[in-house]
């Protein structure tokens, strides 16, 4: 049988020199991505004074952390960007599966015109949708609601991740839900109780994805919300103000901010991989 | 009863495809049928008009004598095995045989006991406890006929359930669904690509085209009264080589080839006199050596393929008649060797070159 070989990167390169190539180049990757997490993560500890040299500075400290959690404000921006991304995550998957599903399976005018809905949205830059959304928001009295931030953020996710939705579901076998047909289903029980089931790590994925996108999000919630509904995204940014700039403030924030973030992230990702892997 | 009767049954996808035109067909209770005919002639897209999973376009599907045109699949009391066995990931062996009786509301321990009996007849006893993602395709294919006859449906449909295996299970497991078919006899539709696999299990076979059922009958019927030239070159394998001949009294020749044709066939040639027709020969009816008087005609020998239990001749006869020969294993035979090859004068088939019907003797 013929050795079939990988074509090597760099053939040319001895392989011990081949291997200190990659090491320096993840090296330079892993800094590039992790210098400024590690940059805010120092200023965060550093006081007031300390900001501008936090290369030079020995002195650390957690007050800026008890300064951020003693603003009543910030807290509720953190259990507000919890809620909404909750929230926003729980609705639109409850549509996205099943649009996907649908886009997926049947190829009906409802399909076809649905598919076409979607790809005109998606075609769309993010940033027109806002004036628009802002108008309907304030027109309707949800300005600065739960509400009128909530609905904008699941149409969004609906379009963008329809499209996800329906490559998983092409990527799961059609006869399973067939035999569950045939073995007395109904198409909705065959939806519910063999197609979601076997799509559960992309549904994972998606609301992994759906999550963070939410809790990162700041133009939406810079135009659509007020005094009342503070996210995190946006109090973060409120730190540059006419009076200066509170760094240390602002990176604590930034800090407490990437925690769920970080764990969603670490413990979905195991998720985000086998599903996207569908 | 569990016969199966369609009736000028028609599938349209939009107005350009016709998938099936105007099948008729009769199972019988306890029959074993087999669908079969090449890529896109309609064969699945028929048995999933019987599941249920395929709208009608018109026509009438009976399931013991009942209509059964608008009714869901799982009001059907039918099982279906897929190609790709469509077991369900998520759940465990036992749960993949229980789903189908629990969605019926069975009783647990009726399930448990549906389920060993099943677990006996198939050898699953093992496996039972596991997801399948554990087993092979052979396996997977076993647990898939399990979840159908843990149901005790009144029909068993089959979509090309073998295709996925490697030849050496495939001919496995065509044994073992006839072992299943002869234990519990139930009415049985067969969907496949493969002649050997409708011939080796099916009562009666089914052969379509393009929507069309060619010919329906035994496998000895479908073999040795081909209705047409398609159906005598789908069956059998290899295939039956056609010869495009001139009838010349009670001969039919062509350059480099003259065979003569016993009296009934000269009959029923008679108006072709002079004409063009399409002679049909199988492999397994030609022989080498000089045979009956005007049986043989030379050829050359083009290609040897040693099989082991036997051996295939490719010869070519003439300009243009190539004929594939089925000679015994210990024949000493090689390329370019000139041989005479003789036929089996009652086994030759003749069609007509325009309907491709049969010129019967």
């Amino acid at each position: 049988m013929p050795m079939v070989t990988r074509p090597q990167f760099l053939p040319d390169l001895p392989n011990w020199s081949r291997k200190t190539f990659f090491a320096v180049a993840l090296a330079a990757i892993c800094f590039a991505f992790a210098f400024p997490v590690l940059w805010l993560i120092l200023t965060s500890l550093r006081p007031e004074s300390g900001v501008y040299y936090v290369h030079r500075g020995t002195e650390f400290t957690l007050i800026n952390f008890k300064d951020v959690l003693a603003q009543e404000r910030i807290v509720h921006a953190f259990i507000n960007s919890a809620v909404i991304s909750t929230l926003a995550t729980v609705f639109s998957l409850l549509v996205t599966v099943s649009s996907g599903y649908m886009l997926s399976r049947f190829t009906g005018p409802a399909s076809r015109m649905w598919f076409g809905t979607i790809y005109v949205f998606r075609c769309v830059p993010y940033i027109s949708w806002v004036l628009p959304l802002y108008f309907v928001v304030q027109s309707w009295g949800l300005y600065d609601t739960y509400i009128g931030l909530l609905l904008p953020h699941i149409a969004v996710h609906i379009c963008f991740f329809s499209w996800l939705m329906k490559g998983f579901f092409d990527g799961i076998d059609p006869s399973m839900e067939y035999a569950a047909m045939i073995d007395g289903c109904t198409r909705w029980g065959a939806f519910i109780r063999v197609a979601i089931p076997s799509a559960l790590p992309a549904i994972s994925a998606l609301a992994v994805l759906c999550w963070l996108f939410t809790w990162n999000e700041f133009l939406f919630a810079l135009i659509l919300t007020g005094n009342r509904v503070p996210v995190i995204t946006v109090v973060m940014a409120q730190f540059v103000t006419e009076m200066g700039l509170h760094w240390n403030l602002m990176a604590a924030t930034a800090v407490m901010a990437l925690l769920p973030a970080f764990l969603v992230a670490l413990f979905g990702q195991k998720y985000v991989i086998q599903g996207l892997r569908i | 009863m569990a016969a199966i009767s369609l009736n000028k049954l028609n599938k349209h996808y939009g107005s350009l495809f016709h998938a099936v035109k105007d099948v008729d067909l009769e199972i019988a209770d306890k029959e074993f049928v087999a669908l079969v005919g090449p890529s896109g002639c309609g064969k699945s897209t028929t048995l999933r008009m019987i599941a249920g999973l395929e709208d009608i376009s018109s026509g009438e599907i009976r399931i013991g004598g009942k209509i059964v045109n608008h009714l869901p699949p799982r009001d059907r009391d039918v099982a279906m095995v897929f190609q790709n066995y469509a077991l369900y990931q998520h759940m465990s062996v036992y749960d993949n045989l229980a789903f189908g009786l629990r969605n019926k509301r069975v009783a647990e321990t009726e399930i448990r006991s549906a389920i060993d009996r099943a677990a006996d007849i198939l050898g699953l006893h093992e496996l039972l406890q596991r997801k399948p993602k554990q087993l092979s395709g052979g396996q997977q294919q076993r647990v898939a006929l399990g979840r159908c006859i843990v149901r005790n449906p009144q029909v068993f449909l089959f979509d090309e359930p073998l295709s996925n295996l490697d030849a050496k299970l495939r001919a496995r497991m065509r044994i073992e669904i006839k072992r299943l078919h002869a234990q519990i006899p139930t009415t049985s539709v067969f969907v496949t690509h493969d002649q050997i696999e409708a011939m080796t299990l099916g009562d009666r076979v089914v052969i379509m085209r393009d929507g069309y059922v060619q010919q329906v009958g035994t496998p000895l019927t479908v073999y040795e009264k081909p209705a047409n030239k398609f159906v005598a070159g789908f069956i059998g394998a290899p295939a039956m080589n056609f010869v495009d001949v001139t009838v010349r009294g009670d001969a039919v020749e062509t350059s480099g080839l003259k065979i003569s044709v016993n009296p009934a066939y000269a009959r029923a040639l008679q108006p072709y006199d002079g004409k063009p027709v399409v002679m049909g020969v199988r492999p397994e009816h030609l022989a080498l050596g000089d045979g009956a008087p005007g049986s043989s005609f030379d050829a050359r020998v083009e290609v040897v393929e040693q099989l082991g239990s036997e051996i295939l001749l490719e010869t070519r006869a003439g300009a243009d008649s190539i004929t594939v020969a089925r000679v015994p294993a210990e024949t000493r035979i090689a390329p370019g060797d000139r041989v005479k090859v003789s036929s089996q004068l009652s086994r030759l088939h003749f069609f007509d070159p325009n309907t491709e019907l049969p010129i019967s003797g």
